[in-house]
């Protein structure tokens, strides 16, 4: 039987093991704030002598950060925009029946979700170049991402679908609704906090993505955020109260969301995440 | 122009390689109520679904008010089903749950307000209009699935077990209203159900199922009278017929049972002696007499009783059971003497089941 | 219930075709059609067909003149040869070994170390869980640049630690000495993936029935044989699960290279994702690049049957 002081040890050790893991968090925020003589001292101080607020509104003109972030928004969105409207359908239908074709057509997407950017990017550049698609950079980036983020939106969502009981929409169809009006007014919506969660994470990681975009789009007008940290990033760079003030700049808005929706989240990965 | 309502001739079901429905063929009447029994599994649920358009059948006409509906959808059916889980719609309120079918049909929004009331009132949901399905308890969520039902006035009502999760006192209340709500609209009803007893208390006419085939069909007392099979006869009755394998006599007058001394029950009729059979024989059909005349001698293994009713089952294989109003003088190791009357002595063949 | 018998379709009585497929749409299984046929499309689009065409270029000779012409050269396994007899390969190779097994074993180990830690009652368990997978929702290329600052020789926040704690004597150059380079990502991707993997494990160890461990517990097993009796095997299809996912995962680990190393120094750290994009990317031999990321392709494939069929046994079971 765990009696009450060890359940306070086990918050504690807990909370330490957080504080740890989440260190370089923190180290993000605090670098930022340093001034250039305070990043390299030794031994490195924990936390900010003279907090240099000073360096946010620099970097963000400086980095012409406003360009890049409304950029990497327009990305995210259009991903999210196709994963959303094409994938919700598909996760629909794969919750729907269970029969062989099903079976493929799941398998198909687990084999989807599991090739890496690296390897698809080749192609798709080489392909795109052929079609002509690389005159308009963005769009081919958010068709890109869409097709790497959909696998994972329908293998959630449909864990979604199949939480909602297959008598609800057969009761909408014999009180007079249609295939598509039973759809859109019974199933969806007892299915939009799954989809919200799942669209929200599609979000998130189209809001990061750097492989499709650095070797796809060349002009620094249509750049997302990622490769503009890229451009002052490197094994030897040092101007690192910039770079930190850059990165924290771009996540802050990724972390509350997912400090707001956090419960959420993880109950909707976990639900879905191996089935 | 019939009065025939709901009209299934030669209808089959396949799920792939497997044969739900077999040459199914029922014609129900206007106003009937008509109650599907039949052990789990045996195409209940099937065939409704199949009524409502949620299934397409493989084979044979479906006709609902004489028109043929194989191929059309649910919502051109004109059917109102009650689900087992009610199928409420979790994210509508209970007044929004009882119009929605109103509103798809593009009823004017006073005149479905007013329509939900009046269900409302008879099926006593006024107070309870405003509430979403998780706020009520069960039994109030059993009245809005009626109610979303009837609001409809439609061709037919298509039951599928709607009192199987409520407990046994509030069923037994619900039994009584669904019958008296059929009756005041005048409605055709069609009840999937695995309790006997309810089809039998509520239906004017009662369907047998078994493995995707209609095994009899008729009124209540009609199948306890007379069932067709073996099948029906266990199935009807509580608790269950008896059967013991036979013999007819040499005379042809009477069947021995495959018991010790080869007890004989005279038949009314003559059948061809020697013959082999199954006898079966109801519980509350037998009488306790006096154990040195009586035909028929068995030891009393065990004595149930609750008060009203006392349940002697005979210490033989098979097991006779017999079941007596009031209290019974006999106790274990005893042996108890019985009788019964020719006409209660069912007959089925040992190959096909069939009656004789 | 298969899909050829959704419920009714019209058929024979309306005779239009345009009105036939409309209603089918309506009532029929026509719209589940149209539902999985536009992702559908797009995915072969997108997806489907440059997998192909990437095996059929890595067979063809791609340089900057035939980069737009449907029509090059035959290779043959000329590519492959090539891509096999360059002086980095055997790099490459112990590189990407390095980082996946270091990767999976890190993330492993750590992650299901956490995962029973989190698995005990104590208040405010599953939010402080919940708070580490805040890693999983960075930008890679964020982490990257986190932790190449973190890792930095001079200055780097966890060589001043470990100095403090007395373990090393002189600073460790991690991102520029070609014996650690390569561990500077693994670190990287360690953090990076191990609250994942600790999620997944959780939902594995709350899926254990308790009365299993009370009646363990009763015949006298300690808590080191309850694991080795009852944890471990229960867990047997999730921890496949979770082992195929993190090798797929760990190959898919792109960002963190050009954050950290860039490969270097003298392509130390190159992995073969890395090394693919490179030979696209920055010597435009398109060819080559693609060879590498068919061969890497066979290797996910791999690791993707592993994890089907974990999860089957898991879900299906
Ligand atoms: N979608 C389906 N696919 C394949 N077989 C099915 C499907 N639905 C039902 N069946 C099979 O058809 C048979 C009849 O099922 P049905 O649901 O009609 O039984 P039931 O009589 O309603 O039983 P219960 O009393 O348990 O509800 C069962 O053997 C069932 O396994
Ligand atoms: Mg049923």
């Amino acid at each position: 039987m765990t009696r009450p002081w060890t359940q306070w040890v086990l918050l504690a050790v807990a909370l330490a093991m957080a504080a740890v893991y989440l260190f370089p968090l923190y180290w993000m925020y605090v670098t930022s704030l340093k001034t250039n003589s305070e990043i390299f001292a030794n031994p490195p101080s924990f936390w900010p002598a003279d907090p240099q607020f000073a360096i946010y509104p620099g970097v963000w003109a400086r980095r012409s950060m406003s360009t890049f972030l409304w950029n990497s928004t327009i990305i995210a969105a259009g991903v999210t925009a196709v994963t959303v409207i094409l994938g919700t359908g598909c996760a629909y239908v794969l919750a729907r029946y269970r029969n062989a074709w099903v079976d493929v057509g799941l398998f198909c997407i687990l084999m989807l979700q599991v090739l890496p950017a690296s390897v698809m990017i080749t192609p798709l550049f080489v392909g795109f170049n052929q079609v002509g698609l690389l005159g308009s950079p963005r769009l081919a980036v958010i068709l890109a991402s869409a097709a790497k983020a959909m696998p994972f939106f329908v293998v959630l969502v449909r864990a979604t679908f199949m939480s909602v009981p297959r008598e609800l929409e057969e009761a909408a169809l014999v009180d007079g609704n249609s295939r598509v009006g039973a759809f859109f007014t019974i199933v969806l919506p007892l299915a939009r906090n799954g989809i919200l969660v799942c669209a929200i994470l599609t979000f998130m990681s189209a809001f990061g993505e750097y492989i499709y975009s650095k070797s796809i789009i060349q002009d620094p007008r249509f750049q997302p955020a990622s490769v503009g940290l890229s451009g002052f990033l490197g094994p030897n760079s040092s101007d690192w109260n910039a770079i930190m003030a850059y990165s924290a700049i771009y996540v802050t808005p990724i972390l509350a969301v997912f400090v707001l929706l956090q419960r959420r989240i993880v109950s909707g990965l976990t639900s879905g995440a191996l089935k | 122009m019939s009065n025939v309502q709901i009209e299934l001739t030669g209808v089959d079901k396949h799920y792939g390689q497997f044969h739900a429905l077999k040459d199914i063929n029922l014609s129900i009447e206007k106003g009937t109520f008509v109650a599907l029994v039949g052990p789990s599994g045996c195409g209940k649920s099937t065939l409704l679904r199949s009524l409502a358009g949620l299934e397409t059948i493989t084979g044979g006409t479906m006709k609902i008010a004489g028109e043929v509906m194989n191929d059309v959808p649910p919502r051109k059916r004109d059917v109102a089903m009650v689900f087992q889980s009610y199928a409420l719609y979790p994210h509508m309120r209970v007044a929004e749950n009882l119009t929605y079918s109103l509103r798809l049909k593009g009823t004017p929004k006073e005149q479905a307000l007013a329509a939900a009331e009046e269900v409302a009132r008879t099926t006593g949901l006024s107070h309870l209009l405003g509430r979403f399905p998780r706020e009520l308890s069960g039994g109030q969520r059993q009245r809005v699935a009626m109610g979303r039902a009837i609001i409809r006035h439609p061709k037919a009502f298509l039951f599928d077990e709607p009192l199987s999760n409520l407990d046994a006192a509030l069923r037994v209340h619900m039994r009584k209203e669904i019958r008296a709500l059929h009756d005041r609209l005048g409605a055709t009803s069609v009840y999937v159900t695995h309790d006997q007893v309810e089809a039998m208390t509520m239906a004017d006419r009662v369907v047998v199922m078994r493995d995707g085939v209609i095994e009899q069909e008729g009124a209540p007392l009609e199948l306890y009278d007379k069932p067709a099979s073996r099948f029906v006869a266990g199935f009807i009755g509580s608790p269950a017929m008896n059967f013991v394998p036979a013999m007819i006599s040499e005379d042809g007058q009477a069947v021995l049972l495959d018991l010790p001394d080869a007890p004989r029950l005279p038949i009314g009729r003559a059948l061809e002696p020697g013959r082999r059979v199954s006898a079966g024989l109801r519980p509350e059909h037998l009488t306790v007499t006096n154990a040195e005349t009586a035909a028929l001698r068995l030891p009393v293994g065990v004595v149930e009783s609750t008060g009203s009713m006392t349940y002697i089952s005979s210490g033989t294989d098979p097991e006779i059971t017999v079941v007596i109003h009031g209290r019974s003088p006999l106790s274990a190791g005893e042996v108890m003497g019985l009788t019964i009357a020719p006409e209660n002595v069912h007959l089925f063949d040992v190959e096909s089941e069939r009656v004789i | 219930m298969d899909i050829s018998e959704a419920p009714a379709v019209n058929s024979r009585r309306r005779g239009n075709p345009v009105s036939r497929i409309l209603s089918s749409i309506r009532d029929g299984n026509g719209f589940d059609i149209l539902l999985v046929a536009a992702p559908l499309v797009f995915l072969v689009l997108l997806a489907g067909l440059p997998l192909i065409y990437n095996v059929l270029m890595s067979f063809q000779q791609v340089d900057m003149f035939t980069l737009g012409a449907w029509i090059r050269p035959f290779a043959g396994f000329d590519n492959y040869i090539s891509v096999i007899s360059q002086p980095e390969f055997p790099l490459v190779v112990r590189n990407t070994i390095i980082f996946v097994v270091g990767s999976m074993a890190g993330q492993f180990v750590l992650g299901f170390a956490l995962a029973l830690f989190f698995a005990q009652n104590f208040p405010g368990a599953a939010t402080i869980r919940g708070l580490f997978l805040v890693s999983w929702v960075m930008p890679g290329l964020v982490v990257g640049a986190i932790w190449s600052w973190i890792l930095a020789g001079d200055f780097g926040v966890l060589n001043a630690i470990l100095r403090s704690l007395g373990l090393i004597e002189a600073a460790i150059f991690w991102k520029s000495d070609p014996n650690f380079s390569i561990w500077a990502v693994t670190i990287a991707n360690i953090w990076l993936g191990l609250a994942f993997n600790m999620l997944l494990l959780s939902v594995g160890l709350a899926a254990i029935p308790k009365e299993l461990y009370e009646a363990a517990a009763l015949d006298g097993a300690n808590a080191w044989k309850r694991f080795l009796t009852i944890t471990l095997p229960m867990m047997r299809p999730t921890i496949g699960a979770v082992l195929s996912l993190g090798l797929i995962g760990t190959l898919q680990q792109f960002d963190l290279f050009p954050a950290i190393t860039e490969g270097g120094p003298a392509n130390s750290s190159t992995v073969a994702q890395y090394w693919a994009w490179q030979m696209s990317f920055t010597l435009y031999d398109f060819a080559r690049g693609a060879t590498i990321s068919v061969m890497m392709f066979v290797l996910v494939l791999f690791a993707s049957i592993l994890y089907v069929r974990s999860t089957r046994s898991e879900v299906r079971g």
